[in-house]
């Protein structure tokens, strides 16, 4: 699995569509976040959307090109984990308060601040954390797929 | 369930186990992917009946079961990972054996089965510094195993 | 809330080491003080439920049926602390001997959040997400060396596993469209009324995919492979840990949700866990290697706890619980004591080898006897002489490896001794299994508890 084919430069379309998709998808899944509640959508969905976005750039770039031009993509790992840690907070914390896991805040019935579509209450926290783990698991996996191979056995 | 639901799930899984019998990883991981597609889909399959409507209800509407939604946006979640995890070790198998098919994978293990020796006594050492030359020893293992 | 910081430890701390560096010895040693700690932890809720007593946990704290019920008995939390305490030591093995990986640590920390989430739930589909939590984490620990014959074992290991997972997914999915509920209690309530045909269907896939885990006669084609393959601290995992899902799997399930069905299969049962006392005995017999040895034998192995789920009753459950415990601490001393060199390794690996075989001053001694007391409540001469033979074999195979490696004339073959620490793991495990045959009281008594626990649910 060779980024870009086997001689020269990728084709022009694909580093172009490469280049535009991480944006809009960004907004895309932000929306999916935010109406997950009513409608369809949810927080897996937005990470997927997002790291198929950022799968062209591995295409077309290759491992080390795309982490040149996105070096926040270097940090994949550590938002997979600061997904997992933030989901599992948003789950365990209310055994701080005394209340069985996966309680949430503002209770059922009590008061919820709107944004628009968006309500704010602690599950938003556990969709947030699940699209960062999401994105990051995948993007590690872009990751070990794009990379030129060194060792390559004997 | 409904019968087209459940054709569908019995052609996923015919097709997922006819690609499973293949010699190649890649065919094999294949195969694997649509049987899990056959077990979300009879789990949505459990609720769904006719005249029960499962998405865009119309107030007043019979609503199907959502539960099984629920729980297939799940195992679709365990699948994505699974999966992703067994690629990333057929994608290392590949590049360390040079081969995707089953068979010559085989053959080239039993190439190697003097050197192989060799390393095997050294592996149970634990102490004893292990044999650089068989392949990538320091290399991190797949890395899915971060998914979930 | 003790039940949720059980999970909470290992998960977290999980969820943090997989993103150090496994390779440096501070991350590895955190990830047995980790451990420890969850094991510490399961041992104060194993203190607190060995009188008969729950604890129980809905999500959110939602009426049960709504909300995930989440409930340690001293079933579930028996299996727990065991597979707990095999992760501690194997993990233990590897932070003295240096790990080679940088997930090492953090990936079996997240296996013992996926097993104890597995023993303490009592929801039909929490069960399968932790046992894929569990599973994923041990695909990746199966390819830990990263060399051919690890890759290859973790390729066939990953794609076998994976398959069984899916049939037990699938068998969920039929549990719920039979039954309409997903917590255990209702599961098993509802099923007394549905059509029986496809009771026996589902109740089918739950044993295929647990018998895969388990590797029982006619699924345990992986098996040799794999635990051959992996290197001994992980082959230590696999079958002192993540093997006991199968044997929990089949008890929970079969005994607490499809208790009819059981009964129907009881005889089908003890064939094939004969079958598999002698095709693992015999294969065992007749192999070279001491680890491929070792996977036979696991097979043979857990042909008992199959034979004593089929007699059933009691009596019959009692020693598969107790066998499966028993079992799961051999494999993990034999495999462990497969991988070290030395003085003090030789006296561990005979006394696992004694364990297995049965032999008295060692636990597996305390097993058998179950067994044979299960074998003379059912009233089966066959089943006695089976268990006796069995046993011989496994002591004809364990005496062939202990003089194949351990009285080697040439020091050369035998290679450097291993460090001080990893032989006192070694002897410190094999310490335990002792005293667990001298001093089996407690033993008997959490396995006698455990049963309860687990008939409590059908008395009614």
């Amino acid at each position: 699995m060779r980024p870009g084919g086997r001689d020269g430069a990728p084709d022009a379309v694909v580093r172009v569509v490469a280049r535009l998709l991480p944006g809009p998808s960004l907004m895309v899944a932000a929306g999916l976040i935010a109406k997950g509640y009513a409608e369809v959508g949810d927080g897996f969905a937005a990470g997927v959307i997002v790291a198929l976005a950022i799968a062209p750039s591995y295409v077309a770039l290759g491992a080390e090109g795309v982490e040149a031009a996105l070096p926040v993509l270097r940090h994949a790992p550590a938002v997979a984990v600061g997904g997992l840690l933030l989901a599992l907070a948003s789950g365990f914390f209310p055994l701080l308060l005394g209340e069985p896991p996966v309680s949430h805040r503002p209770a059922p019935g009590e008061h919820v601040v709107k944004i628009g579509a968006l309500e704010l209450f602690t599950p938003l926290l556990l969709d947030i954390g699940v699209f960062l783990l999401v994105v990051g698991v995948l993007t590690v996996l872009l990751h070990q797929f794009g990379r030129p191979r060194r060792e390559g056995g004997r | 369930m409904i019968l087209a639901f459940a054709l569908a799930a019995a052609f996923l899984f015919g097709s997922g186990a006819y690609l499973l019998l293949k010699r190649d990883l890649i065919r094999m991981v294949a195969g694997i992917m649509l049987i899990s597609q056959c077990a979300v889909v009879t789990i949505i399959a459990a609720s769904l009946g006719r005249g029960r409507a499962a998405i865009a209800v119309a107030p007043g509407d019979p609503v199907s079961d959502p539960l099984p939604q629920a729980l297939a946006l799940t195992a679709l979640v365990i699948g994505l990972a699974t999966v992703a995890l067994l690629l990333a070790l057929v994608h290392r198998a590949v590049v360390v054996f040079r081969t995707a098919e089953q068979d010559r994978l085989a053959a080239t293990e039993a190439a190697h089965e003097a050197a192989l020796e060799r390393e095997r006594r050294a592996d149970r050492e634990e102490v004893g510094p292990a044999p650089e030359e068989a392949g990538p020893a320091e290399e991190e293992p797949a890395d899915g195993g971060r998914a979930r | 809330m003790l039940l949720s910081i059980a999970l909470l430890v290992p998960w977290v701390s999980g969820a943090l080491l997989v993103a150090l560096d496994g390779r440096r010895r501070a991350v590895a040693w955190l990830a047995v003080v980790a451990l420890a700690a969850n094991l510490a932890v399961l041992g104060v809720l194993a203190a607190e439920v060995s009188t008969g007593g729950v604890a129980q946990v809905v999500t959110g704290g939602w009426p049960v049926g709504v909300g995930i019920v989440l409930r340690a008995d001293a079933l579930g939390v028996a299996f727990a602390a065991l597979s707990v305490l095999v992760l501690l030591a194997a993990a233990a093995h590897e932070a003295i001997g240096g790990v080679r990986s940088r997930t090492f640590p953090g990936l079996v920390v997240l296996l013992s959040a996926g097993l104890t989430g597995l023993f303490v739930t009592a929801d039909v589909f929490s069960f399968y997400v932790f046992f894929e939590l569990a599973m994923t984490a041990s695909y990746a620990l199966s390819a830990y060396g990263g060399k051919r014959r690890q890759l290859r074992a973790a390729l066939v290991f990953t794609a076998v596993n994976l398959l069984g997972s899916f049939i037990f997914l699938l068998s969920v999915a039929g549990a719920y469209r039979v039954t309409g509920a997903l917590a255990m209690d209702q599961v098993a309530q509802r099923l007394l009324t549905v059509n029986p045909n496809a009771a026996v269907l589902i109740a089918a896939g739950f044993f295929t995919a647990f018998s895969v885990k388990l590797g029982l006669f006619p699924f345990h084609f992986w098996l040799p492979t794999v635990y051959a393959g992996a290197r001994p601290a992980v082959a230590a995992i696999l079958s002192g840990a993540v093997a006991n899902i199968g044997s929990y799997g089949l008890l929970r399930f079969g005994v607490a949700l499809f208790p009819e069905q059981l009964r129907l299969a009881g005889v089908a049962l003890v064939v094939l866990g004969a079958a598999s006392i002698v095709y693992g005995g015999v294969m065992a017999v007749a192999r070279g290697d001491a680890a491929e040895m070792l996977a036979y034998s696991a097979i043979g192995q857990v042909g008992y706890v199959l034979v004593a789920l089929g007699v059933g009753g009691p009596v019959g459950l009692t020693a598969a619980v107790l066998y499966s415990a028993v079992n799961s601490l051999n494999k993990a001393l034999l495999f462990l004591a497969s991988g070290v060199r030395g003085a003090l390794v030789a006296a561990a690996f005979a006394l696992g080898a004694l364990s297995v075989a049965g032999v008295p001053p060692a636990a597996g001694f305390v097993g058998k006897l179950e067994l044979f007391r299960t074998g003379v409540v059912a009233g089966s001469a066959a089943l006695v002489v089976l268990l006796v033979v069995g046993s011989a074999l496994s002591l004809v195979y364990l005496f062939q490896v202990y003089q194949r490696r351990f009285w080697r004339a040439d020091p050369q073959a035998v290679g450097a001794a291993s460090p001080l620490a990893q032989r006192l793991l070694t002897a410190a495990l094999a310490l335990l299994v002792l005293a667990l045959g001298v001093w089996p009281e407690p033993l008997l008594a959490f396995s006698g508890h455990a049963v309860e626990a687990l008939l409590a649910g059908n008395s009614p």
